[in-house]
Parts: structure tokens; sequence; C-alpha cells
């Protein structure tokens, strides 16, 4: 298939399963505070601005607003047209790229992420205290909606792939950053509280996966912090657990190239495989060992270096070859600061760009 | 008399002022036309809330099919619904058979026109077209002297605007012969209608026009380099930001070709490829929706960013088909216009079937001074502009407006034309208040020509919906509705 039909595929779906999990995010971070409120004297402050630590966008936010608090946190990851990451950014760098590609997916997946972004972007920002969790809820069932949309009705072809892969590449990426920002989050409580922690924020954390009845399933009802981490990130049936994102990830990449396992053809699979073995060996005790905000991070370099190679692989052919219109050109490259903390982003059209694809009509 | 029925029907208020206007559906003594007969009494039993339902049928169609056009200009994120009104136009068979004749017979002799233009410009040299006019176009592509397109064909799609004048004669407008849009619109005015009204379409024979992509895929096959069996084609589109972008992607879809961008194009030694995530797969035939001007970088405009570098070497050399061909353009330019009716009569040896409206050259001098003398009662247009843009409509122009344009009249002869403001006919439109209001609309058919011209029953009837307004122009505030052509 077309290499731009492809990233945009790719890209279509990481914004979408991007835009879900931010939801998640701030969802269960106002369930959590209103369990917080009954136990400790909580500073709010304190349990948002990781969010936006979480997200690498502190600068940006900053630049906004002075104070981390319930609205302006939330209204920066829901509404901000100016933070790329926001849930309504997502939908409608999505919904571009789905629009790029519009005729090889079905008409109800435009109408579905059509209707997500109208949705978004006719809401009254109020709804976010007054009713966040239906609001949420609806961002959640939109894009479950989408996805079994695009099961139903996606040919299993090589686009497939790309949107099988992008999903779980940016799964594996936000379930690491959530683990990330709730062990820290709860362990801060957990100092600041003559009270031990109980189980009710754990809870919240596996909720946030829609992972708590799984979780019971496996582990009864222990509750602990290695046990939760151990459960979404090494769990190998987890569907949002980090193991499980990188298996598919590595089925869909491998499933692209035609390699067989061992064998790999490019660098994307090649990765993907060395992140997968690491993985299957690695136990929960390891990951302790090194520090869990170290590990998480470390593996979140290594996601950002699959996507890297992704790129280069089956992208990077419509890269202008010239430094100076890459400039003045399009930028279409995703961004990869390359330090491992930022988030991969999807750049847009440039100005001029822009304007002369509107010159053209009769 | 008092009826049982207090209610006001629909139509009861209905003002065609046929004194001033020709009126679709109804006829010069307020009686309606016969091919309107169902369809008023239809509409006359529907209540408010069976029009909401139409109505909402509609929105929702259009909202969610994202068949949306972004406001030039405007802010992020402004998009709206292309106007769509539910009362449909009408087309007798014998009507369409005159219009269908027309538009055969001007397609035939313009694409003649053209092929000889590029090779041995017998009409310039038999001075029946002045050789300055061709030669000065913008849009004349010297660099295709000699060029032979397969087929012979240049104009493969066209989307001739029609009008009806005050007496309802059948007028050409403008020839539209180079990245013709609208086509889409057509076919989802039809799909809608047939959901909001599907008794109505029991009530009348209606012509199909859903085969219009197969039609369009067969030319686009029959044009394919020689001797290829199973050409490999594709639809150029300048991209996402275009405000035909839904109908490229729409276009594509139905006829099963891939959508590309002019990045995802790259020429190497005179053949067309696309750059896949498997290397690249030769391209054999084009459907472009890019101007000529941004077609290639390396010989026309050099700052394109929505052409392919060396596309069009490759097609000189007849590695790779465009439709339409490059250099159409200087065949619909306006002032060109003004000779069709000497074209047809030098290439066919005959009188137009269709007529054009009158047309005042600027660059003439008698004509120049008539122009200026009643810019008041004149439309007068830049002769290379299309979408409504860079048109003065004299009846409703401030003074300023007229002075501006006689500014630029009398330093750019070449560049404009004036033609009498037409009452366009009328049509009765479906007003948000629940009432019907007269409203003008012109026609715009598509022809095909491969290896034969074909026209689809039909075309995209566009309605100028701010009231008194005679622009259709979607960007300047037109809507459409479906149109019905109608079985003998």
């Amino acid at each position: 298939m077309l290499s731009r039909a492809a990233e945009s595929l790719f890209w279509m779906s990481r914004y979408i399963e991007r835009a879900e999990n931010t939801a998640r995010f701030l969802d269960v971070n106002f369930h959590l505070l209103l369990d917080l409120d009954k136990i400790a004297e909580v500073d709010n402050g304190n349990y948002w601005e990781p969010l936006i630590r979480v997200t690498d966008d502190q600068e940006r936010f900053l630049a906004l607003h002075s104070e981390f608090n319930a609205q302006t946190v939330s209204d920066f990851l829901v509404f901000n047209r100016a933070n790329p990451n926001s849930i309504l950014s997502c939908i409608a760098i999505a919904r571009e790229n789905a629009r790029s590609v519009i005729e090889t997916i079905a008409s109800e997946m435009w109408e579905q992420i059509n209707w997500l972004y109208h949705f978004l972007n006719g809401a009254n920002r109020e709804v976010l205290q007054r009713d966040p969790y239906n609001f949420y809820r609806e961002i959640k069932n939109a894009s479950h909606l989408f996805q079994g949309i695009t099961d139903a009705t996606f040919s299993r072809n090589e686009g497939w792939d790309f949107v099988q892969a992008g999903r779980y590449l940016e799964r594996a990426d936000n379930t690491s950053r959530l683990v990330d920002v709730k062990y820290h989050l709860l362990m801060q409580a957990h100092n600041a509280s003559p009270e031990p922690i109980d189980n009710i924020q754990w809870m919240a954390v596996l909720k946030s996966c829609s992972a708590l009845e799984a979780f019971r399933k496996v582990y009864l009802s222990r509750i602990e912090p290695q046990t939760v981490v151990q459960y979404l990130v090494l769990d190998r049936e987890f569907p949002r657990g980090i193991y499980f994102c990188v298996m598919m990830l590595q089925e869909s990449l491998w499933q692209i190239s035609g390699s067989r396992r061992r064998a790999y053809t490019n660098n994307a699979d090649r990765l993907v495989g060395k992140l997968e073995a690491e993985l299957n060996y690695t136990s929960i005790e390891d990951i302790f060992q090194v520090g869990l905000h170290t590990w998480l991070e470390d593996l979140q370099k290594k996601l950002i270096r699959i996507g890297e190679q992704v790129y280069q692989t089956y992208f990077a052919y419509h890269a202008p070859a010239n430094p100076d219109t890459l400039v003045a050109g399009r930028v279409s490259n995703p961004v990869y600061d390359g330090v491992g903390a930022g988030r991969s982003v999807r750049a847009v059209w440039s100005e001029i760009e822009r304007r002369q694809q509107q010159q053209q009509q009769q | 008399m008092l009826t049982h029925d207090h209610r006001l029907r629909l139509f009861d208020q209905y003002d065609p002022q046929i004194s001033r206007f020709f009126d679709e559906m109804f006829n010069l003594d307020g009686m309606v036309r016969e091919h309107y007969r169902t369809l008023l009494s239809r509409f006359n039993n529907l209540n408010d809330a069976d029009l909401e339902a139409c109505k909402q049928i509609v929105n929702v169609f259009f909202l969610n099919q994202g068949i949306t056009f972004t406001v030039y200009g405007a802010d992020e994120g402004v998009e709206r619904i292309f106007p769509f009104d539910i009362v449909p136009r009408i087309v007798p068979a014998t009507e369409w058979g005159l219009v269908e004749r027309g538009l055969t017979q001007r397609i035939t002799a313009l694409n003649l026109f053209l092929h000889d233009l590029y090779h041995d410009q017998k009409i310039l040299k038999d001075k029946v077209v002045p050789a300055e006019l061709v030669l000065g176009s913008r849009h004349f592509r010297r660099e295709f002297m000699g060029v032979n397109p397969p087929l012979g064909v240049y104009i493969h799609i066209t989307g001739t605007d029609i009008i009806r004048d005050g007496q309802g004669n059948y007028m050409v407008l403008e020839d539209n012969l180079r990245c013709p849009s609208g086509v889409s619109y057509m076919l989802q005015n039809r799909q809608v209608m047939k959901r909001a009204f599907p008794r109505l379409f029991a009530d009348y024979r209606v012509r199909p026009i859903e085969d219009y992509p197969q039609e369009l895929s067969r030319v686009l096959q029959e044009i394919a380099p020689a001797g290829l069996e199973d050409p490999s084609i594709v639809l150029l589109t300048p991209g996402i930001f275009n405000s035909a972008y839904f109908e490229h992607s729409f276009l594509a879809r139905q006829m099963g070709i891939e959508l590309v961008e002019g990045h995802d194009l790259v020429v190497s030694d005179n053949k067309v490829f696309a750059r896949t995530t498997r290397g690249l797969k030769r391209v054999d035939v084009i459907y472009r929706r890019v101007d000529d001007d941004f077609l290639d970088p390396l010989v026309f405009r050099s700052d394109s960013m929505l052409g392919v570098a060396g596309l069009v070497n490759a097609y000189r050399a007849g590695n790779v088909a465009l439709a339409n061909a490059v250099g159409t353009g200087v065949a619909d330019d306006k002032v060109i216009y003004s000779f069709i009716p000497k074209i047809i009569k030098y290439y066919l040896g005959e009188e137009a079937i269709l007529p054009n409206v009158p047309t005042y050259l600027a660059s003439e001098k008698a004509d120049l001074r008539y122009i200026l003398d009643n810019l008041d009662k004149l439309v007068v247009k830049a002769a290379n502009e299309s979408g409504g843009y860079g048109m003065l409509v004299g009846p409703h122009s401030t003074a300023e407006q007229r002075e501006e344009f006689a500014r630029k009249v009398v330093a750019e002869p070449r560049n404009y034309i004036a033609q009498p403001t037409i009452a366009l006919s009328r049509h009765p439109a479906f007003a948000s208040d629940n009432s019907f209001i007269g409203c003008h609309i012109d026609l715009r058919p598509y022809v095909l020509y491969g290896k034969k011209v074909s026209i689809v029953p039909g075309g995209l009837t566009r309605v100028a919906l701010k009231p008194g307004s005679l622009v259709v122009n979607s960007s300047q505030g037109g809507g459409s509705k479906d149109t019905w052509v109608l079985y003998d």
C-alpha cells in the first residue's frame, strides 16, 4: 500500500488510542481524588501536576496556567487545541489522518471518528466539572466503537496490520506512563499519610485500565503494589498490559514484513523482537531492583525507537530528500526528541501547502 | 370556499413572480407544469413534522458522511454542510435530449479545437479565432505542441455550466474543461433524496445516474498507454484541505482506485511510480484534480508542493496518461468562449445547438466602450478565474465596486469579458421557515469522453439560496438540489 496511507492509518490508530487513554487517566484521577479526600488532607495540585508531567507537557501547560488543579489540568488535557496531546487535538489529527485515507477505510469508520470529533468540538467545557464520568465514558465508548467497527469492517491486509501496530505501540507507551504516574502518586500519598494505603487506590489504578475484574480473577483480592504492577506490565493475557501490547505489536510488524520468528528482516522487527524477549524473561523483582520509574522510562525509550524504525522502514520513502524543501514544505515525519521521555507526534501540514491545496478548484 | 382543511398548503403562498422570471415549476399562467404536478401534490400534503423529519435526515446524512466544506480564511474548525435543497429539479426527456445533443456537439468541437491548437493551428491560420488570443492565453501550453494524447482526446471530463434565460432557453454559460468538480454532490444528492422521499421516486420514472463512477473508470481505462490490459489508475488530489477533497476520495473509493497526493508519486526514467510500503509501483493513468500550474514543479510553477517532478516528461513520452490532458484551459478561457459557435461551425459545419450567452470582449474597442458605459447592467468576469471569484454583478454592485472593476478592465482588457445579466430561471426552494421561495438555479451536467462522448442523465443543479442572488457557487453561499431526468 502507499507509504503515506500506511502512515496515516498508523497515526490515526495511535491518536485514537492516545485520546482514549487520556480520558482514562482523567476519569480515574477524578475518582481517586474523591476517595483520597476521605482519608487524608490532600493538596489537589499535587495530584493533578503528575498528569501533565506524564504527558511531557509542563512547558506548554505553564505557558497557559499558573496552577495545577482539576479545572486547569482537565481543560488542558481535553479541550486545549494548543496542546497537541489534548483529547480534542488527538481526535482532530486522527480525523485528518482518517480523511487522508478515507477511500481505504469503511465509511462507518469515518463516520464514527467524524462523529466523535463533532461531539468534542461542540461540547460545553463545563461538562468536565459537571458530569465528568459520563463525558469520559462517552469518549472511551466512542474509541471502543471505532475499534469494533474497524475489527468488523477492515480487510485483513497490510493496512489492518498498521492499524494494529499503531494501536498497540501507543497503548504500551500509555500504560507504562499510567503505571508510572499512579505508582508515584500513591507512594507519595502513602508517605504523607499516617494511614496505610488501602485497596481503594490500587483498585483505581486497575480500573483506569479496565483491569480490576480481570485482575481479581487472577489474584483474587490480593491487591498490592507488586501484584498490580506485575499484572499491568508483565501479564501475557491482559489486553491493556504492556507485555501483551508488545506481543501484539510484534505480531503485526512481523505480519507486515513477512518475517518469521528469529529471522528478522529489518530493524523494526529486530527491536520489537528484542523487547518481547526481554519482557518475556523479566520478573517483577528485576523491575523493582532497577526501580520502577527508571525501568519504565527505559521501556518508553525502547518503544520510541521501535516507532522510529517503523517510520524508517515503511514511511520514510516520501520524506523530502532536500533539507531546503523540508523547511518550506510539509513536515510529515513524526518528530522524535530522541531523549525518550517525549511522546511521538505526527506533524501536520504547512501553511503554504494548505493554501496551495485550497487554490485548486473549478 | 371553506374546506374542512384549514391548514394552508405549502405551495399556496409560493410566488413564482412569472412576470419577471422563468419558473421551472409554474408556467406563464401560474399553473403548475405537467411534469411537476405529482411533486406539487406530494409536497402540499406534507405537514411541518414531515418536513422537519426530512430536513433531519438530510442534515444527519451530510454531516455524518463528512460532506462539509471548509470556508476559506475562516477559523480552524469551521466546517459547513454544503446546503442541500429538498425540492428536486425535474427535466423532461425532450429537454434533456436537447441538452445532450448540444453538449455532445460542443465537446466534440472543443476537442477538435484543442487538437488543432496543439498541432497545425489551422483555425488560427484561417483567422476564425484570433491567434493572439490563443497564443497569449495563460492556459496555452506551448510545451505540448505536437504531443498526441491517447485516442486524440484532451477533455475526458467536462462539467459544462448551463442556464435557462427568461424565456426558458437552455444556454451554455461556461465550459469547465480543466478539473470540474461537483459530481460527487450529484451522486450524494440522489442518495439522500431516495432516503428522504422514497415514495416520490415511485411516482416518477427517474433515469439513474449511479453508474457515473463506472463510466468514468471505463474512460480512464480506455486512455491507458497503448497495449495495457489492466492499467494501474490513480486519482491525484491536492490534499485534504482542498474543498473538493471529499469528492476525490469518494470517486477513488467508488472506482476502487488509489487516491494519491503529489508526494506519493515519483518519476524515474520517464516512468511514474507510487511509493508504497513495499517499494515503487508503476502508475499508468492519472485522473488528476490538480491544476496544470501545480502539476510539475520542473515545468510549471516551481514552488508547487502538490505536483510531481518529471511528470510532464513522462506524459510526453507516452508512459502515463493524464485526464484531463495538459493545456485544456486554453479552450475554457472566457474570451475564447465567445468564439465557440464559430468553432463548432468551423470543425463540424453545424450551427450550435445550445447557444452562448452574448459576450462582450474588453479587448475589442467597441465592446470595451459598451462595457464601461453599462457596468451597472452587466456581469463582468475575469477570463481566467473560476468559482465565482473575480466577478462583478452589475445590478447588485456598489459604485466603488464598479469603479474598481472599470480600472481593472482598462488596465488588462484581454483578461475581462462582460455579459448581460441573465435572469436565470428560478425554482422553488425550501426555506428555513418552512415556506417555499423562488431561487435562481443553473445546471452542471458531466460529460465523459473516451472512445466516445457519454453523458450521465442528470447533473448538479446549483441553487443561489441567498434571496435574489444570482451566484450559485458554493464558495458564495450557493447550495444544490437533486436533478431528475425523466424517461420518455
